[in-house]
């Protein structure tokens, strides 16, 4: 056992789940066209399991601090926000058929980059305080890399692109995913009395991402039902593998 | 037997501060679609908070427990929801999908009473010594389970005494269950985190089954995303400080 270990733990972790995305372009491959409905799901599945692991760091950092967890929370969230509205990324229409718009290009790509940075802070966040629980969220993010490029692919297809130049941009757009990880968890036990505000801070922009961007694309995918269904079982899920191995307290 | 009466009215305290919940409503008279979908997004909000809630006390008792129960509480509502569909029952003046939406949701907010009237109950059996506290404590968290209520009924057209009923009667499992959990410690306790799970799954079903669909379909994605995180960040701390 050497120190190193875990760091390229993190970097491995972080790297599966960029390099999920390049699974998204595969199904495209040829010029084949190939049935979507498996988008919503992905997202569906994905929003579930970051809601998981946003409880999970959230009671981890309560058990702490309660103010300084809030307070990041709250900074995780306007910084989310923050980034969404000034790359103009919020007001994107999502609706599969609506992608044809002039600036849809590269905002969804800008989108997916910009999302991919925020989790790659939470996978560092999460495998620093515990290494499992960074291991679901970079699980929950392969999934949801895997649908998200299968919907990019789909549009830069429409666009001329060739399946392998989607999936080459595909996993660009991931690229700082393992690198922030990285630095935060290099970063977080430096920062040693900011351990509860950056666990808040993770939480809540996992949240806030599947809240504004994972969640409301799966409706438009899914019907309610099946959205519902498959957000609770993904977010049970998590919960349920970090009791069976997680380290200790709830 | 004076300390059964005790908490019997300590439960029945609570029950009645869910009523407040109703209040803000007084000043909401218009229902135009976006206010209906802020409400469902502050409802939304308010049981996800109210869901972290019972899962963190539920784990507290076990874990898997705990997520077993929430389950059942998933399958419960998939279930009422197939027995429910097609049929035509109405709510006051409402009737079709807004009537059915309405009945699960209290069902679901009702049933979770039964789930917490059982913790208060081995709460205070659990040797406790401040009851007042923890009576207190209870009482103030009603009261945001009140306003999902009222924020789901209101805008359709309940008056502000009509939610305040139904928020109070959604409560009333609480001291009709706390007073036998308190008796029963024991027996009680090993059931707590299923009960805890079941009310948790079942409202966090109902949040992305009825609540947010409405929300997204009226409001941006920014707004919805708002708003839920803020209640839901609100009612962590209110469960946490109060």
């Amino acid at each position: 056992m050497t120190s190193t270990q875990p760091v390229l733990l993190v970097l491995l972790f972080g790297s599966v789940a960029a390099a999920a995305t390049a699974l998204g372009a595969l199904p495209f491959a040829g010029g084949r066209r190939p049935n979507l409905t498996g988008i919503g799901a992905a997202y569906a599945l994905a929003g579930g399991a970051m809601l998981g692991v946003g409880y999970l760091l959230m009671t981890h950092g309560l058990v702490r601090a309660t103010l300084s967890v809030m307070l990041g929370a709250g900074a995780g969230v306007v910084y989310t926000r923050w980034i969404q509205h000034y790359a103009g990324v919020d007001t994107l229409d999502m609706r599969p058929g609506r992608e044809d718009g002039a600036d849809f290009g590269y905002k969804i790509i800008l989108q997916n980059t910009l999302h991919s940075a925020a989790e790659g802070v939470a996978i560092g966040v999460a495998m620093a305080y515990e290494l499992a629980l960074g291991g679901y969220l970079a699980l929950a993010l392969a999934v949801h890399n895997v649908g998200e490029a299968m919907a990019l692919t789909d549009v830069l297809r429409r666009r001329g692109m060739t399946a392998g130049e989607s999936a080459g941009l595909a996993v660009v757009t991931k690229v700082a995913q393992p690198l922030l990880a990285i630095v935060a968890f290099a970063l977080a036990p430096a920062l040693g009395g900011l351990a509860p505000a950056l666990l808040g801070f993770a939480a809540a922009a996992l949240v806030f991402l599947a809240l504004t961007e994972l969640v409301p694309a799966s409706y438009q995918r899914l019907d309610a039902r099946r959205v519902a269904l498959l957000v609770s079982t993904a977010a049970g899920a998590v919960v349920f593998l970090h009791s069976l191995v997680g380290e200790g307290e709830a | 037997m004076t300390a059964a009466l005790l908490v019997l009215l300590a439960g029945l305290l609570t029950a009645l501060a869910t009523g407040l919940g109703a209040v803000p409503f007084a000043w909401i008279r218009e229902t135009s679609p976006r206010i209906l979908a802020l409400t469902n997004a502050i409802a939304a909000g308010l049981m996800l908070g109210a869901s972290f809630g019972l899962i963190a006390e539920g784990a507290r008792y076990g874990t898997a427990q705990t997520i077993l129960g929430g389950g059942v509480g998933v399958a419960f509502i998939v279930l009422g929801e197939r027995a429910l569909a097609g049929r035509e029952i109405p709510f006051g003046e409402l009737r079709g999908a807004g009537a059915r939406k309405i009945l699960l949701i209290l069902a679901v907010m009702t049933l979770h009473s039964f789930a917490e009237g059982v913790a208060v109950g081995v709460a205070f059996g659990g040797g406790e010594k401040l009851a007042t506290l923890i009576t207190l404590a209870i009482a103030v968290h009603n009261v945001p389970e009140g306003l999902a209520i009222s924020a789901v009924l209101r805008p359709r057209g309940s008056s502000v005494l009509a939610c305040a009923g139904w928020s109070v009667f959604s409560s009333l499992p609480q001291p009709l269950m706390a007073v036998p959990a308190f008796l029963f410690v024991e027996s009680f306790r090993p059931v707590l985190p299923y009960g805890l799970g079941f009310a948790a799954g079942a409202m966090v079903f109902m949040v992305f089954l009825e609540l947010l669909p409405d929300a997204y379909e009226n409001a941006s994605r920014t707004t919805v995303g708002v708003w839920v995180s803020v209640t839901l960040a609100a009612m962590i701390l209110f469960q946490r400080f109060l």
